[in-house]
């Protein structure tokens, strides 16, 4: 879908409607945007940094479409009898389709460039890592989606303060002009956004993620930590550019 | 047993139902490191704004008059006007019904503003759509899980 | 006036809209307090109400309280949100209600799993008002829901169809709301690809678009109301007779 807006706006009028409005960004992190991909306010857009970070998000996608869920197994001790554990067809389904969307959602996280867009996507993240671990039927991994589940509703607040703040304190949204402007975004607002994200997603989150972990499912609870990992990156990059 | 800062450290944070405490006291320290910049006058408003709001009280769309009429655009300061070049059309329409109303009585300016047209419709269909995709899109996850769950329970 | 007033206490997507609406006419005019502006001031309440939440937070260890608590922190991310005082900052409210809304529906029912609180209930509420008023009720508050369209009216719209769910029971089969649902939100994305490619037929996606949040968010709501088991022979029905006739 996104490709065909993009067919549609950006090629023809590139120099009289395009050209002007953004100077042409140079980000902390990683060199010049390659494209932009206008949807009114929000201007999206990929530099070579996230650009390496949307192929990675992609390509972990595409492997949860494709790939069938592993089977742990459990060796009775002190024999050589062995079970293995099956995953019920209905909870495979859900967390495939929670680990795409969860990919869909970091794709957006990494191309947005308009910091609440950003806020939202980082949001949708949280979410779906809650769908993933939750639909696993274990009370200690249901306790430990509800720790992170609380996490990632009040993480929302610093997210949404960080990006009103920013809203406030500049006149705009916009990573266009926050990247290149002389105006200044106040600390507090960028350590905002990051525990926000820090909160969404489950990287940093090590007491919980070991239970997690333990979950039957790959490679759908593997999106958790990529998503996880990638946003995180992607905030970094947003933090030091503004 | 004397128990050092480290282990005394780790054995809070090792508990998984510490987990929120833990954050919550780290948002409390971003959030006393707000109210220091505040007060190193470190975060001033800018006056400058997107969408800025304008109080018309004789109109009967108060709060949300933002100029335009039907089929005539209003005056809309957006990020990047020249991405959407119908702006400013949504601002000004009002339907039949909203017309109607705004005779009827000056009190009808939530209504209104919540029906087809005006200045937030603008934003939220218009320039700022993705926005609401992606919360729709949320919306719609949260109640995947939920159902979920709750079929599932209901077996 | 009167209805606004009651429709905005029963919807939340209405309330926090004229609570944004009376507080940038309070602040409108210059307030000047030692010498800060009234974003200032207001942001220095936040930042109070975000201490005592998350003092609150930490204390607490009560699962369900704390899933309470977390709601309260939403609402001071809207007021955040709030004190720039513009029409961006009430459109940008709507997006942080709905992430609030959606995450507590979904941890709501992650806790009842959790904590195996899956048995039926014995008895329900049984008062007149259960049996007289949901039709009434439901069809007000759907037509005030198509009236007002888009979110808002989705929202009301949508309570309204709870309502009437929760007290009458339904058979009907949630899957196929859900697929219309689903539909819907197709709908809102095709307007939202013609307002970027094609703005000159803006006025047909602002119809499309409208229609197509209201439907998704009334049925996502009313969804809600089906999922309290009172269908078939539940106590109710039973005490009160065969309902609205």
């Amino acid at each position: 879908m996104t490709d065909t807006v993009c067919a549609e706006m950006c090629v023809p009028p590139t120099d009289m409607l395009y050209g002007s409005p953004y100077e042409f960004l140079e980000t902390g992190i990683e060199g010049r945007a390659l494209f932009n991909l206008p949807f009114g306010d929000i201007v999206n857009f990929l530099t070579p940094y996230t650009a390496v970070l949307f192929i990675f998000a992609l390509t972990f996608t595409i492997i949860a479409l494709i790939s069938k869920p592993e089977r742990q197994v459990d060796t009775v001790f002190g024999g050589d009898a062995y079970y293995t554990k099956d995953i019920p067809k209905d909870t495979l389904k859900f967390q495939r389709f929670m680990a795409i969307a969860c990919g869909l959602a970091t794709m957006g996280g990494i191309m947005a460039g308009d910091v609440f867009n950003f806020t939202l996507f980082t949001a949708f993240i949280g979410i779906t890592n809650l769908g993933i671990v939750a639909a696993v039927k274990n009370k200690h991994i249901l306790d430990n989606a509800f720790e992170y589940g609380l996490l990632a509703m009040v993480g929302t607040l610093p997210l949404f303060v960080g990006a009103a703040l920013v809203l406030a304190t500049t006149g705009t949204l916009s990573m266009w002009v926050l990247f290149n402007s002389a105006a200044a975004v106040p600390l507090f607002a960028k350590l905002l956004l990051v525990i926000g994200v820090i909160a969404e997603g489950m990287a940093p989150v090590f007491v919980a993620k070991a239970e997690i972990t333990r979950a039957p499912g790959a490679p759908y609870i593997l999106m958790v930590h990529v998503s996880s990992l990638l946003i995180f990156l992607r905030v970094i990059e947003i933090v030091i550019s503004m | 047993m004397q128990l050092t800062i480290i282990r005394r450290v780790s054995r809070i944070l090792q508990n998984h139902n510490n987990l929120t405490a833990v954050y919550a006291l780290v948002v409390i320290i971003v959030a006393a490191i707000g109210l220091i910049s505040i007060a190193a006058g470190e975060i001033t408003f800018e006056k400058d704004q997107l969408y800025p709001k304008t109080i018309d009280k004789s109109s009967p769309l108060n709060p949300y008059d933002r100029g335009g009429s039907p089929f005539e655009p209003a005056e809309i300061k957006a990020q990047y006007p020249e991405n959407f070049p119908a702006i400013g059309y949504i601002t000004g329409y009002l339907s039949p019904f909203a017309t109607t109303l705004i005779k009827i009585s000056p009190y009808f300016g939530t209504t209104i503003v919540a029906h087809p047209g005006g200045i937030l419709d603008e934003i939220l269909y218009a320039t700022r759509g993705l926005d609401t995709i992606v919360e729709t899109s949320i919306l719609f996850i949260a109640f995947t899980t939920a159902m979920f769950l709750f079929r599932r329970d209901e077996e | 006036m009167m209805t606004g007033i009651a429709f905005a206490a029963a919807s939340a997507a209405t309330a926090a809209e004229t609570a944004v609406g009376s507080l940038t006419s309070v602040t409108f005019g210059e307030i000047e307090l030692f010498g800060l502006s009234n974003f200032t001031i207001g942001l220095i309440g936040a930042i109070i109400c975000i201490f005592i939440s998350f003092y609150a937070l930490m204390r607490e260890k009560d699962d369900l309280h704390r899933l309470l608590l977390t709601d309260l922190i939403e609402v001071i991310a809207l007021i955040a949100i709030a004190l720039l005082g513009t029409d961006l900052a009430e459109a940008l409210i709507l997006p942080g209600l709905v992430v609030g809304v959606a995450e507590l529906t979904a941890m709501s029912e992650i806790y009842i799993v959790k904590e195996k609180l899956v048995r039926e209930p014995e008895s329900y509420l049984d008062i007149e008002i259960m049996h007289t008023a949901p039709a009434i009720i439901a069809v007000g508050m759907l037509i005030y829901g198509i009236i007002l369209s888009g979110f808002t009216g989705g929202a009301v719209a949508g309570l309204g169809m709870l309502f009437y769910f929760a007290c009458k029971g339904t058979e009907e089969k949630t899957g196929i709301l859900e697929k219309i649902s689903g539909y819907a939100w197709v709908m809102w994305v095709v307007a939202f690809i013609v307002f970027m490619t094609l703005p000159a037929y803006w006025f047909f996606a602002l119809m499309l678009a409208g229609t197509g949040i209201l439907a998704k968010v009334a049925i996502k709501i009313s969804i809600l109301g089906t999922m309290r088991k009172n269908d078939g022979n539940g106590g109710r029905r039973e005490i009160g007779g065969d309902g609205n006739d």
